[in-house]
């Protein structure tokens, strides 16, 4: 589970399951359809080349998780694509040793008249479990998708969560040796959510590979031990995962400061569209700051920056993780702090809650406004609970007026 | 032509799911009528009643000399049954890739057992139909052993069908203006071919025009099978063999230039 620290790759001993060679994927952009039929029949067809991928190059062996990053636009769905077979390359190979399981868009192919049931047996076929195989992992399937009864109605009648689930379910239904996952570990509510992350894990301790394609970088450093950064259809870096993905932040960050002024927060965890679903069950319920007064924002009165954050877990004695983000006001991010990473554990309360209380002490920056925002994870780090975002604002005076952002700890002359 | 064996190689593997693809097709175009699949039977079997009852029974009309029987009702019931059976296949088939779209985008399939499969379900239909109607007028030439090549005729029959559905859902594929085009086509179709008149009444200079059909060679050799209980001719035979070759050619080059960015167009 722990992102490997230097190199990451698994041993060379493993076989590899994955080799993609010189992989490229033309898209042939045509003036009109007419001149697309032309190019069926004639070479002379007029049309315009947009490389979606070129010359992209990886292994990949048993149990290594590898992260995909880059802008939109950049290649990801198409390198993807390639991957599963859905769409053929241009230039290059893929090859794959077993299974390839996609969790990209689920639940294509249902059929709204058919019974949940009936979908199951076709969608198996359409991904390679027979009649027989499927008849066996069935009860399996119903189980995980918790859609009981509901199997036997026509898909129509299902909401779109119960769909999904049951997607699901169907294409996780067999370990699979290569896991691609895109942007995938938000299925259905927060129960689920859950569910599914905790299967993907256990594929990943079982030796699966996996390739994950995220914008979330809290994600891809919690679970990918080298990344491929993509940068305009080619691979612009590959490597351990810390490297690449600060070296594409330095780059998104030297880009923006271009386009739009100085306002740079920290990447925040999963909290883009969809990536995150509030339960009811798991949920931040309060974000203080002690000694501040009554202003608005208000102004912290003491010199050390003291933060409490409590959190309800309805119905689960799991121990949530915590994660702390402090920004500069409408400016630069500056730190994010999380209990898993400190490995410091909250405190129950006797009503059931749970309450960190994180403190900076001293508080190390100069005089300015800043706000701080609340994350919550589930036991493992991965599943964002509930996320309270720029919820707290502060002022702070510090008495010593120099300019800058942070006082550093230094000294003078040499020790 | 390596392209069109590698991409048959390919379906060969996963014939299978083309069997679970046919069936979930049958039954999807009557999923949620309370008869089901018994519609697909019935109305081409009331239509070929209609056709007996309307111009044998009441009307009693008679066609002229030279035809290959005297009896209008008769006659058109050879032709039209497997007319109607190629139209549907053809005509489903060539939208069946743009209507799977959203699958192959999102499945790694190859996108030629959609027509396939649509092809299959129209045979599901169609084919325990056509060999009712070869038991029906078996009695009429007393079981002649002429009727025995109605088989190859309609396993051909399957065969031009199922090369041309592939080839126009290419086609659809690239330009949508073809599903457009090949309604209207199989709408005026059937007047050039032998379905309606004996090949005999059309002017001999204008004959060729009905070879253009590759249901020409069809109709005529059912026709001389169940109206006359007689072999049909070389010329049946070996127009359907020149008609696999040609589109199988087509099909062969079609499918090596589209196979790279044919899902990309759907």
């Amino acid at each position: 589970m722990s992102a490997h620290a230097a190199g990451a790759l698994v041993p060379a001993g493993d076989p590899v399951v994955l080799r993609v060679a010189e992989l490229g994927k033309e898209y042939r952009l045509y003036a009109s359809p007419r001149e697309r039929f032309r190019a069926l029949f004639t070479r002379r067809a007029l049309h315009r080349s947009h490389w979606a991928l070129n010359g992209v190059s990886f292994e990949l062996r048993r149990g290594q998780c590898l992260g995909v990053i880059g802008d939109n636009g950049a290649g990801k769905s198409t390198l993807l694509k390639l991957l599963t077979g859905t769409i053929q390359p241009s230039t290059g190979s893929v090859w794959h040793a077993g299974r390839v399981t996609a969790i990209l868009e689920l639940g294509a192919g249902f059929h709204p008249e058919f019974s949940g049931r009936d979908n199951l047996y076709f969608g198996g076929s359409l991904i390679g479990i027979g009649h027989e195989e499927m008849a066996r992992l069935e009860p399996g399937i119903a189980e995980f998708s918790e859609l009981g009864e509901a199997l036997q109605r026509p898909v129509k009648t299902y909401s779109s969560g119960m769909t999904v689930r049951l997607a699901f379910a169907l294409v996780t239904a067999v370990q699979p040796d290569v896991l691609i996952i895109d942007e995938a570990l938000a299925v259905g509510d927060q129960h689920f959510q859950k569910k599914c992350v905790e299967r993907i894990m256990a594929f990943r301790e079982n030796g699966c590979t996996i390739l994950f394609c995220s914008h979330s970088f809290y994600h891809v450093r919690r679970l990918c031990d080298s990344t491929l950064w993509l940068r305009d259809g080619e691979l612009a870096m590959q490597g351990a995962t810390e490297q690449v993905v600060s070296a594409y932040e330095v780059y998104a960050r030297s880009r923006d400061v271009s386009a739009e002024a100085l306002e740079q927060p920290i990447e925040v965890p999963a909290a883009h569209a969809g990536a995150f679903t509030p339960r009811l069950g798991a949920r931040i319920v309060a974000m203080s700051i002690d000694e501040t007064d009554g202003a608005d924002p208000p102004l912290l009165l003491g010199r050390n920056l003291r933060v409490r954050v409590t959190a309800r877990l309805e119905g689960s004695d799991e121990v949530p993780q915590v994660l702390v983000m402090l920004e500069q006001f409408q400016g630069h991010g500056i730190a994010t702090d999380s209990t898993r990473a400190d490995g410091a554990r909250p405190q129950r309360l006797p009503n059931g809650d749970w309450q960190v209380v994180l403190t900076y002490p001293d508080l190390p920056l100069h005089s300015g406004e800043y706000v701080l925002s609340a994350y919550l994870f589930d036991a493992a780090g991965v599943v964002v609970y509930d996320e309270w975002y720029q919820h707290a604002r502060f002022r702070y005076v510090n008495p010593q007026l120099t300019p800058g952002l942070v006082r550093l700890p230094h000294y003078w002359g040499e020790r | 032509m390596t392209a069109l064996f590698q991409e048959l190689a390919g379906l060969w593997r996963l014939r299978t799911l083309l069997r679970a693809l046919t069936w979930r097709e049958v039954h999807a175009r009557y999923q949620g009528s309370a008869a089901g699949v018994a519609w697909a039977y019935v109305q081409p079997l009331l239509t070929v009643a209609a056709y007996y009852l309307v111009f044998d029974i009441v009307f009693g009309m008679r066609l002229a000399q030279g035809a290959p029987t005297g009896r209008v009702g008769t006659y058109l019931i050879v032709g039209s049954l497997p007319w109607m059976a190629f139209c549907d296949a053809v005509g489903r088939g060539t939208s069946s890739m743009l209507d799977a779209g959203s699958l192959l985008q999102k499945n790694a399939l190859p996108p030629a057992l959609f027509p396939l499969r649509t092809v299959a379900a129209s045979a599901l239909v169609y084919g325990p139909l056509l060999l009712l109607l070869v038991l029906a007028y078996a009695p009429l030439h007393r079981f002649a052993p002429a009727l025995v090549a109605a088989v190859p005729l309609l396993a051909l029959m399957g065969l031009v069908t199922a090369l041309l559905a592939w080839l126009l859902a290419i086609m659809a594929a690239a330009l949508r203006d073809v599903v457009q085009a090949v309604g209207f086509v199989l709408a005026i179709g059937i007047f050039l071919s032998p379905v309606l008149f004996p090949m005999a009444l059309f002017p001999v200079a204008w004959r060729w025009v009905l070879w253009c059909n590759p249901m020409t060679p069809v109709i005529l050799g059912l026709q001389s099978l169940l109206l006359q209980g007689a072999w049909p001719p070389a010329a049946v035979w070996l127009a359907l063999l020149a008609w696999i070759a040609a589109l199988a050619c087509v099909l062969s080059l079609l499918v090596a230039r589209s196979r790279e960015q044919l899902v990309d167009w759907l």
